[in-house]
């Protein structure tokens, strides 16, 4: 069993100042493929290390493939060299003295295998990702993407069931970026490895991830499916950092409805027709969720129990495919996405009626409260 | 797979802040455990503390110690505290000769060094960064070569051309040309200043030289758009931004020239001018241990205080610091018709400080009488002859046996001296770099930056002090190979050390770790990884000490006895017994030697000289 078991972890590097990990708590069973996502600073590079055990926790204990690797109050402590797991780096760190093969070769030589089951084994990992006619260069002699193959080369070489992978793409180019994507994912479905990748960019997360648990200041957010943490966000963090759109949030007036503009009017409104308006404090729509129908179109019904919100467009900018519509409720500004050419321009009298199940309602805390239609959806 | 209970996903409500767990001490241990770093750091930190910072304190307290000597003069026992020798040094009878006149002209000649390194240095670093002066790469090679050499080198062949009847000996080319050099010129005061002034100079002309290729030609710009006049903006703009490097070329050659011992000692000695380092020597050669102390505390005392100086003038001139810009590309200035002139005075300032010197040694080695420029006068016998009409000595000096031995002793000397200085520079780089404690770190940048405040005399002065006796695990090492090697690795460090730190400041923790992660424990990541990547930082770190080995005098002129001669105290021995050609033809050997390095250096390390000046 190659699962990871992170049991109440925390970090600090001052006894004063805020903890970069705080009690994080997180199973991850054999052959996940878990991303770490969250902001720079929210502590999810530092967990990755202290998987690694190049950073020890100041509290808690780790469980990797049923071994206790870290345990701060048994005084446990395996040091990296003997965890036997993969880990990319960011930099890829590729040794600069020594060749391709050398890279790959070093850990090999290190357990002892005789030099014809290291050659193939080289080989193998070599021909796998495409590197094969490189073996001789040094890394400064290889692009980019090259390196980066090395470094998935030398770390795949030891078959670890364990890897860790620390935003090993950002670094590439785009198209790069989609190619060395489908690797991962292969490498994944091929060796079966438990493999926790931490990124910053949802859009790796999303794609890459059988499970993604959101990170911010330290703390875990949202352990989750994909499909979880973009229709189901815990709170108004994971609601606001997935999407590539950001959400558009309506915070209701703390006191009546009256006073407030046309969107928190609309809101407040439209959350008594779902009868779940009792300690909301904000709305959450995606942009996608917003349907933009002209008044009056009949192509076009408001869905049942929806109340229409009256906008004028105020702005169509081009992405290549999408059309991000900017909104105006009164002055009140809304962004939706549209994926076939919009027929309006800005200027024209438009309006959207979301359902109770594209809004995603949250308390005074932040925290999700679930909606009878949101759980009818899922169940 | 196992499906992750959705409720555990939200965020949890603070507990009670977690208490310190019992077994975390246990913990820090095994953490520590696994990476030896920690532990690297404390055995460097207590091998310098017994290497550098034992033999000064010692030294400082032999001053303040009664020694047996002593003994019934004080009517105290061995060891107790005394104020006698700081007395004796300051207010008996004998104060004047061996402190106070030492200490006036160790001043006067340290300030008119300084000074007169400014008036040469300053406008010559001027033309080689701000000018199009003619031949400008071939004199910033040539303007560097007497920095390159031992400066004792050019008193020889001050000596070889001045001297004069009243210390007898070989006839001087002058005397030859039927000129007899008054005592100023020969001797004492005059030459000393001048040959340090020259021999120091290119700190000037780097330093500033440096500091004026870093001027951001936009601050000179905008006060010329106000209105300002060139000399306005030299005055008001340039000069006092220009200020931190004079002040900081200026207490490098101060602390420098208290430290010197050769110079002073070949053409002051002989005619009873003293400074603090020769005053130091006699004091150490008739074992004085007390008087030696307290005049090496003095020298260091200077030392410190004008480092201090110079550490404080530039934290305050870091206030004043511009980034460069894309203003401070080069701003050539035409010299026009005043280019040959300019060109000509720096060949002057070359003549006089390296090309005639060194070529006056070399021709006295190959003539009989010192500039008599007849055929018969000539002659190889100095180098390769037998049977030379001399009571020792009879024979060439390619053919005597005490010059090879010499010189095998000053390879390997040097050699293990360096090797060991660039290894533990770049362990201390390491350490420093890494320790997870940093109170260890900043402690091990400071040890080893402690010699570089202790003037080489005075080092060797504490040397002794230390290891004149036996201490700890070691035997007593006066008249040994080991106190050599000892003393002069030690006070590379700094300089090793700095590379060491830079280099591994450098080298970030990723190939390390990675290595970790394949499985390599500490010592194959030592090994096999970070010497490796550093090797050419090692290469540095060994070259250069080994080339300010192999030149340096004054560490080993009283560590070094007959039987484990090097290169240098073989010269002064030369000097002392009056064999001027023989003494001439080693310092070329050694100026060779020291030459080719200082190049080879550069070339392997594609660094200046410059960039390693000062230890900064």
């Amino acid at each position: 069993m190659a699962g990871i078991r992170l049991e109440r972890i925390e970090k600090a590097y001052s006894r004063t100042g805020p903890k970069a990990v705080e009690e994080l708590s997180l199973d991850i069973a054999e052959g996940e493929f878990l991303c770490l996502l969250g902001p720079s600073g929210c502590g999810k590079t530092t967990t990755l290390r202290m998987l690694a055990g190049l950073e020890h926790p100041t509290a808690g204990r780790i469980e990797l493939g049923g071994r206790t690797v870290v345990s701060v109050s048994d005084g446990t402590c395996v040091p990296a060299e003997k965890r036997e797991l993969g880990l990319v780096f960011q930099s890829y760190a590729l040794w600069p003295h020594m060749s391709v093969r050398d890279n790959i070769d070093f850990g090999l030589k290190l357990k002892n295998k005789p030099q014809a089951e290291r050659r193939r084994i080289a080989e193998e990992v070599m021909t796998k990702l495409g590197i094969a006619q490189y073996g001789d260069r040094y890394p400064n002699q290889l692009s980019g993407g090259q390196q980066q193959r090395v470094a998935l080369a030398r770390m795949l070489a030891l078959k670890p069931g364990i890897i860790l992978l620390d935003e090993p793409l950002s670094n590439l180019d785009a198209k790069l970026r989609l190619e060395m994507r489908a690797e991962l994912k292969r490498i994944h479905r091929e060796i079966g490895a438990t493999i926790v990748f931490v990124t910053h960019d949802q859009w790796e997360a999303m794609t890459l991830a059988t499970k993604v648990a959101v990170m911010s200041q330290g703390e875990l957010q949202q352990l989750g499916t994909p499909d979880d943490i973009y229709e189901r966000p815990a709170n108004r963090f994971v609601a606001e950092f997935v999407g590539s759109l950001p959400i558009n949030i309506i915070t209701l007036p703390t006191s009546g409805a009256d006073g407030a503009d046309a969107l928190q009017r609309w809101a407040t409104t439209a959350l008594a027709a779902t009868g779940a308006s009792s300690g909301v404090a904000s709305v959450g729509i995606r942009p996608e969720a917003l349907r933009i129908t002209l008044p009056g179109d009949g192509a076009a019904p408001v869905p049942d129990g929806s109340v229409p919100l009256a906008c004028t467009v105020v702005d169509v900018l081009p992405t290549g495919g999408n059309w991000i519509v900017e909104l105006s409720a009164d002055g009140a500004r809304l962004f939706a996405i549209v994926g076939a050419a919009p027929a309006f321009a800005a200027g024209a009298h438009v309006q959207v009626a979301p359902g109770a199940r594209d809004m995603h309602l949250f308390d005074a805390a932040g925290v999700r409260i679930e909606t009878t239609a949101a759980q009818v959806q899922t169940a | 797979m196992a499906e992750a209970p959705v409720t555990d996903s939200t965020p949890k409500g603070r507990t009670a802040p977690a208490v310190r767990p019992v077994g975390s001490w246990r913990f820090w241990l095994r953490t520590r455990a696994t990476d030896p770093t920690t532990f690297l750091a404390l055995g460097l930190l207590v091998l310098f503390a017994y290497l550098i910072a034992g033999p000064i304190l010692l030294l400082l307290s032999d001053a303040v110690r009664v020694h047996f000597p002593e003994v019934r003069r004080t009517g105290l026992p061995e060891g107790t505290f005394t104020l006698y020798y700081l007395e004796r040094a300051t207010m008996s009878p004998i104060a004047q000769a061996v402190f106070w006149r030492p200490l006036w002209n160790t001043a006067q000649v340290a300030f008119g060094a300084i000074a007169l390194a400014l008036l040469v240095g300053a406008p010559l670093g001027w033309l080689l960064s701000r000018t199009n002066l003619p031949g400008k790469s071939w004199y910033s090679t040539a303007l560097i070569v007497p920095y390159m050499l031992p400066g004792w080198t050019f008193a020889l062949a001050w000596t070889t051309l001045f001297s004069n009847r009243t210390t007898g000996g070989t006839p001087s080319w002058m005397e030859s040309f039927g000129f007899n050099p008054p005592d100023w010129l020969a001797y004492g005061q005059f030459p000393i200043t001048l040959i340090l002034a020259l021999h120091y100079a290119p700190f000037v002309i780097l330093l500033f030289g440096n500091a004026l290729r870093m001027f951001d030609a936009q601050l000179e710009d905008a006060a010329r758009l106000m209105g300002a006049s060139r000399a306005t903006i030299t005055r008001k703009i340039i000069l006092p931004m220009m200020l931190p490097s004079l002040v900081s070329a200026s207490t490098l050659i101060f602390a420098k020239a208290l430290g010197d011992f050769g110079v002073a000692y070949i053409l002051g000695v002989p005619v009873n001018y003293n400074v603090l380092a020769t005053s130091l020597f006699r004091a150490i050669s008739t074992s004085q241990a007390g008087m030696s102390a307290v005049l090496a505390g003095t020298i260091v005392l200077f030392g410190v205080i004008s480092i201090l100086i110079d550490l404080r003038l530039l934290r305050e001139a870091g206030r004043f610091q511009t980034i460069g810009s894309k203003g401070s590309m080069d701003r050539i200035n035409d010299l026009g018709r005043w280019g040959p002139l300019a060109s000509g005075w720096a060949m002057v300032v070359f003549l006089v400080s390296a090309a005639i010197p060194l070529f006056a040694l070399a021709l006295t080695t190959v003539m009989i009488r010192p500039g008599v420029f007849t055929l018969d006068n000539f002659t190889l016998a100095y180098w390769i002859g037998t049977d030379l009409g001399t009571t020792a000595l009879r024979q060439g000096i390619l053919l005597t046996p005490e010059f090879w031995n010499a010189t095998r002793n000053s390879l390997w000397v040097v050699g293990a001296a360096s090797l060991g200085a660039g290894f533990l520079g770049l362990l201390t780089g390491y350490a420093v770099a890494r320790a997870p404690m940093g109170s260890v770190a900043v402690l091990l940048r400071q040890i080893t930056f402690l010699p570089y405040l202790v003037p080489g005399i005075a080092f060797a002065a504490a040397y002794l002090s230390m290891f004149a006796v036996p201490r700890g695990p070691l035997p007593a090492l006066y008249g040994t190979y080991i106190i050599l090697v000892l003393a002069i690795m030690a006070d590379q460090m700094p300089f090793a050390s700095r590379a060491g730190i830079s280099a591994m400041m450098q080298l970030g923790k990723d190939p390390e770790e990675a290595a970790r992660i394949s499985g390599a424990g500490w010592w194959r990541r030592l090994t096999a990884i970070v010497i490796p990547i550093q090797k050419g930082a090692l290469v540095a770190g060994v070259m250069l000490p080994f080339i300010s080995g192999i030149k340096a005098l004054s560490l080993v002129v009283v560590l070094a006895v007959p039987g484990t001669d090097l290169l240098t105290t073989y010269t002064i021995r030369l000097v002392d017994n009056g064999y001027t050609q023989a003494s001439n033809a080693v310092v070329l050997m050694i100026c060779v030697i020291a030459f080719f390095g200082t190049l080879a250096a550069q070339k392997l390390t594609k660094s200046k000289l410059s960039d390693g000046l000062g230890g900064r």
